[in-house]
């Protein structure tokens, strides 16, 4: 207890937490909140299509991802690959999963420009740490009788895989697709503040320029983009579970 | 029945066809639409081995040269950490006030609720421009950001959690006439403590990478070091500091990790 507090204090100090700076900060926030506030409907319409953009960004990004993933995934699971190629890609899986994906995005922008195409591959690289452990996960856990039976009538590997393993795993991939879905459009916001375009360009824009009217039109737009989502998706993950045959 | 039934392909091969048809042309659709060209990136993976032969060898001179790197690093973890900590305090108490079985009133309950569900719809990025103008572009903005981002992203849980202790030892102790705060401190603390803490643990990995992310947009820490050497297109030091952040990154996941572990293992719950 005493070492946590001192750990606190010590961070606090490093941080250069106060509290005379929070009330402070409170005043100065409610007052800027406050500046904020009619938000600028003239602008409306036209941050309607960067908001598409950013959900096009986050969708092709979840559909790619999710591709580049099983392939992953089949090459990291113990029934399927051999021994050396699945240590190597579950290494490689687990040092893509501490890479954040802004730094990926980072790079790819100073490496192919501005623009949704270094978003769409920032967020698709970013899937495979996440859904190629738990896509690799689930399919070591697949019933083994259904590899064996398209193997004894002389199936080879990529039959084994598309009649044995992909219909065992479906129901669970599509969930998590989906929920992985939900991540990125929050991070597509994110991406696009730092130049992958759509809606989180346009609101690092307005602040730039210092139009917060035009700002807070940002905000009420991505706060319904992020919350229609994922109702969407909450909605689609429950529908799979019931009408998928695993889980 | 004919034969040609027999050849002719089954229903279920044709919806499979036509779900899978209709979505190759929206993926198409979408990809015209935003000027994505998933070839473009194999044709022009040129770019790509030029920025690599500019950021290769990583430049580690810029971490011993400049000790402002290594401070870096500690505020971006100190930012974590602090941003874990209150997040996660402040979503404790929330939780205890939109759980069921801890807030009689109804009306409370909702706007705990509300509250919760209101701060997990508003991403990362808002909250710290906003954070950077009301208290500077510095670490405490970041750790601020961190605290609400925490609050919604574990509040839902937490009252999930307080939700399902087992009632039998509250109800034991109620039943000896203890008052609803004995009852919390007694019976619903000792039950959900390792859940939290461990819960809190998990709460600072995710801090962690999004701290990073932070920094760029004026959280400080080493986000924005890695923004300064980028738009000074100092690409070795950029390889220093990406490397860098990786082994921080899987670090404090192992030692989370182990901890977590350590706390489930002797808590009473699993």
């Amino acid at each position: 207890m005493i070492i946590l507090l001192a750990v606190t204090e010590a961070t606090a100090i490093v941080c250069g937490a106060t509290f005379g700076k929070l009330s402070d900060g409170i005043f100065n926030g409610l007052a800027f909140l406050g500046n904020m506030y009619p938000p600028d409907w003239s602008a409306f319409p036209e941050m309607l299509e960067p908001a598409l953009q950013s959900i096009i960004i986050a969708f092709l990004g979840t559909v790619f991802g999710t591709i580049i993933s099983v392939v992953f995934a089949l090459l990291a699971a113990n029934n399927l690959a051999n021994p050396w190629v699945r240590n190597i890609t579950r290494v490689f899986i687990a040092i893509e999963r501490s890479i954040p994906e802004i730094i990926i995005l980072i790079l790819l922008v100073a490496a192919f420009g501005l623009g949704a195409m270094p978003g769409v591959v920032a967020l698709s690289i970013g899937c495979i740490g996440m859904l190629g452990k738990l896509l690799a996960d689930i399919i070591e856990e697949i019933d083994p009788l259904m590899i064996e039976a398209i193997e004894s009538v002389g199936g080879n590997k990529i039959q084994v895989i598309i009649f044995g393993v992909l219909p065992q795993i479906m129901p669970n991939l599509i969930s998590y697709a989906l929920f992985r879905f939900e991540i990125n459009i929050r991070l597509s916001v994110l991406l696009g503040a730092v130049g992958a375009g759509g809606v989180g360009y346009e609101l690092e824009y307005s602040f730039g320029m210092l139009q917060y009217h035009r700002a807070f039109t940002a905000v009420i737009i991505i706060i319904a983009m992020v919350f229609g989502t994922e109702r969407l998706s909450y909605f689609l993950r429950k529908k799979v579970k019931t009408e998928g045959a695993l889980t | 029945m004919t034969a040609i039934d027999f050849t002719l392909p089954s229903k279920k091969f044709k919806d499979k066809t036509t779900v899978f048809a209709v979505g190759t042309v929206v993926v198409a659709l979408c990809c015209i639409y935003t000027n994505f060209n998933p070839l473009a990136f194999f044709m022009e993976f040129h770019n790509v081995r030029d920025l690599l032969g500019e950021m290769l060898p990583p430049n580690y001179r810029t971490l011993t040269d400049d000790p402002s790197t290594g401070y870096a690093i500690l505020q971006t973890l100190c930012m974590a950490f602090l941003g874990s900590l209150y997040g996660g305090i402040i979503a404790v108490i929330i939780a205890f006030l939109a759980a069921s079985n801890t807030m009689p009133l109804k009306s409370v309950r909702m706007i705990a609720r509300f509250t919760l569900s209101f701060l997990r719809v508003i991403p990362i990025v808002v909250v710290i421009l906003i954070f950077v103008i009301a208290v500077g572009p510095s670490t405490f903005a970041g750790m601020l950001a961190l605290v609400i981002v925490t609050i919604g992203n574990f509040g839902k849980l937490f009252t999930e959690i307080i939700e399902n202790v087992e009632s039998p030892p509250a109800e034991a102790i109620y039943s000896v006439g203890a008052s609803r705060m004995q009852v919390i401190r007694y019976s619903i603390i000792p039950q959900i403590l390792p859940t939290l803490i461990a819960n809190m643990l998990f709460a600072f990995d995710v801090n962690i990478r999004s701290a990073i992310a932070l920094g760029i947009f004026g959280g400080g820490g080493i986000g924005f070091k890695l923004q300064l050497a980028k738009s000074v297109l100092h690409y070795k030091d950029v390889a220093a500091i990406v490397s860098l952040i990786i082994i921080m990154v899987i670090l404090t996941e192992k030692i989370s990790d182990y901890l977590r572990r350590k706390i489930l293992g002797e808590g009473k719950l699993k």
